[in-house]
């Protein structure tokens, strides 16, 4: 290629593609950005109450909103919506939902649910979900009545029965364990299906 | 104590002929003895298995030491081999099996505790097994009849007791609060239909598992039972058991479920454990209706159907009432015991 052509070419040439290049870079970088960004906060809102809701994607399919049910102060489950982090299958997204659930402040006041962790999540291919629990401290025994016990267990079986179609039936585990009870009173041997008529009443 | 009772006890002896009769079993004519491929072994509320499978099979000897506190399991003639480790069970019945030799004769020590009750053996095929019940303790007492034998037994269960405290609020204990219901509603039942039998499973703070109350509960023939616990609050609650509740797993392992044949009758007992409420769910449903009806003073109140472990072992119309710590107790108490009397009237 003769000299003069050449440096005709890349002048302005070089300039637009140092332009293009930076406008990828923050096109880029801002994408990136606002993906990462967090879910918004719990609405608060009541779920509509028996129905099955899928998980629902929001900001770019990085969270998704489930529905967390949790023993109300008048009696009875009442749930609230929150942005969880997707995950790419129903066992990771159903771990996803239970962790928020022990984690959330308004179900941690919840007798019961307050003395127990999550220890590990096991979904089978038949639909069955494995809840191992394991007490949140050694000095403390799980207590609770056996209404509030109920009601823990249902928190945690409508919190997965009612997001993931998957899961039919949830069984509990106690430090990897059969147990027979989680808090002396409920038999926790059973397969617990959905119970929608603990819902509170709106 | 004689010398003969501290000599060991045979209590097995199965010979040749009983053991080869179907020729089910193989016997090695160049060595005799037992060859024990694995030893399985399950915990159940009122007594220990233990599963001998045997690969080489003949007869064996089963004795028991004079001070009972342990077993020996030997080979009738020549050796014993255990192919596998032995398990440590230590579930309060049985604590070890160890392998030992004695005077060049190897047997199977089988350490128990002192809870260790009765022992059974008897001979399983298709795989062949020898295997070994033992008892845990006497079996349950019921709680003492006062009357010489009304055909109305009403049962009282204090929940909670001993170290299990259960709830602790500001007005104390659930397990002192339980107690102190199960007396008071004794005492006006007693008061208003001194011809009911009036029993409670425990008296006073003593540490009482789930099984162990049911056992005691269905010993006593009970016609009624009324679980009593208390909950933080004024809310009074009744409970009945869920009636489609499936106590047995659905899922167990084909190779455990080999073990539930029914020809021994403590297998039997074992399998309808826990199923004994099932055949009382509409009673239940009719004393659950009327309590509620009675403490909540609601018309169309109605009891709260639940999983609970307690009941679905009870061999009786059974309940489970929740009474809030704030809540009068003296009102709930008479109201609860118009109920019991009025639905025990119905079935005299």
């Amino acid at each position: 290629m003769p000299e003069g052509l050449d440096r005709r070419i890349s002048r302005p040439a070089g300039l637009a593609l140092w332009v293009a290049v930076l406008l990828i870079v923050f096109a880029a970088a801002g994408l990136f950005f606002w993906s990462r960004m967090e879910p918004p906060l719990p609405s608060g809102q009541a779920a509509p109450q028996g129905a099955v809701l899928p998980p629902q994607a929001v900001r770019g399919d990085a969270s998704v909103v489930v529905m967390l049910y949790y023993p109300a102060r008048g009696g009875g489950l009442t749930a609230d919506s929150l942005g969880v982090k997707r995950q790419f299958d129903a066992q990771s997204q159903a771990r996803e939902a239970l962790s928020a659930l022990f984690g959330y402040q308004r179900a941690g006041q919840a007798a019961v649910i307050r003395d127990l962790r999550l220890r590990a999540f096991y979904l089978d291919p038949a639909g069955t979900a494995y809840v191992d629990l394991s007490p949140a401290s050694e000095q403390r025994d799980v207590r609770g009545s056996a209404w509030e016990e109920l009601m823990a267990i249902y928190a945690v079986v409508n919190t997965l029965t009612q997001n993931f179609e998957e899961i039919k039936e949830v069984r509990f585990l106690l430090d990897g364990r059969e147990a027979q009870t989680l808090a002396g009173h409920i038999d926790a041997s059973v397969f617990f299906s959905a119970r929608p008529d603990l819902a509170r009443q709106q | 104590m004689t010398a003969c009772m501290r000599m060991s006890l045979p209590i097995g002896v199965f010979l040749a002929a009983l053991l080869f009769a179907g020729g089910a079993l193989r016997v090695d004519s160049q060595e005799k003895g037992l060859s024990v491929a694995r030893v399985r072994h399950f915990s159940y509320p009122t007594f220990t298995r233990i599963v001998f499978e045997i690969e080489t099979a003949a007869p064996y000897v089963l004795t028991r030491s004079g001070d009972g506190r342990s077993l020996v399991f030997a080979a009738y003639e020549g050796g014993l081999k255990a192919a596998s480790p032995l398990p440590s069970i230590n579930d309060g019945v049985v604590r070890t099996l160890e392998l030992k030799q004695d005077d060049s004769k190897p047997y199977i020590s089988i350490g128990l505790d002192e809870a260790a009750g009765d022992v059974k053996d008897f001979v399983l095929r298709s795989p062949d097994r020898i295997v070994l019940d033992v008892a845990r303790g006497r079996a349950p007492e019921a709680p003492a009849r006062p009357d010489a034998s009304p055909s109305t037994v009403i049962v009282l269960d204090p929940g909670h007791g001993g170290k299990d405290a259960g709830i602790v609020t500001a007005q104390g204990q659930e397990k002192s609060r339980a107690l102190e219901m199960a007396l008071a509603l004794r005492k006006l039942i007693k008061r208003k239909s001194p011809q009911l039998a009036v029993l409670l499973t425990r008296e006073k703070d003593q540490t009482l598992a789930l099984d162990e109350r049911a056992a005691m509960v269905n010993a006593a023939g009970s016609s009624v039972f009324v679980c009593l616990h208390a909950a933080p609050g004024k809310d009074i609650r009744v409970f009945i058991l869920e009636p489609d509740t499936e106590p047995a797993p659905r899922q167990t392992p084909a190779v455990q479920r080999d073990f539930l044949g029914f020809e021994a009758a403590s297998e039997h007992q074992e399998a309808l454990w826990g199923r004994q409420q099932a055949a009382h769910i509409a009673e239940s449903g009719r004393l659950g209706r009327k309590i509620a009806r009675l403490v909540t003073g609601t018309d169309n109140a109605e009891p709260i159907q639940a999983p609970l472990a307690l009941l679905k072992a009870i061999d009786a119309p059974a309940v489970m009432v929740e009474i809030g710590m704030e809540q009068d107790r003296h009102k709930a108490m008479e109201s609860l015991a118009k109920g019991i009397e009025q639905y025990a009237r119905g079935i005299r």
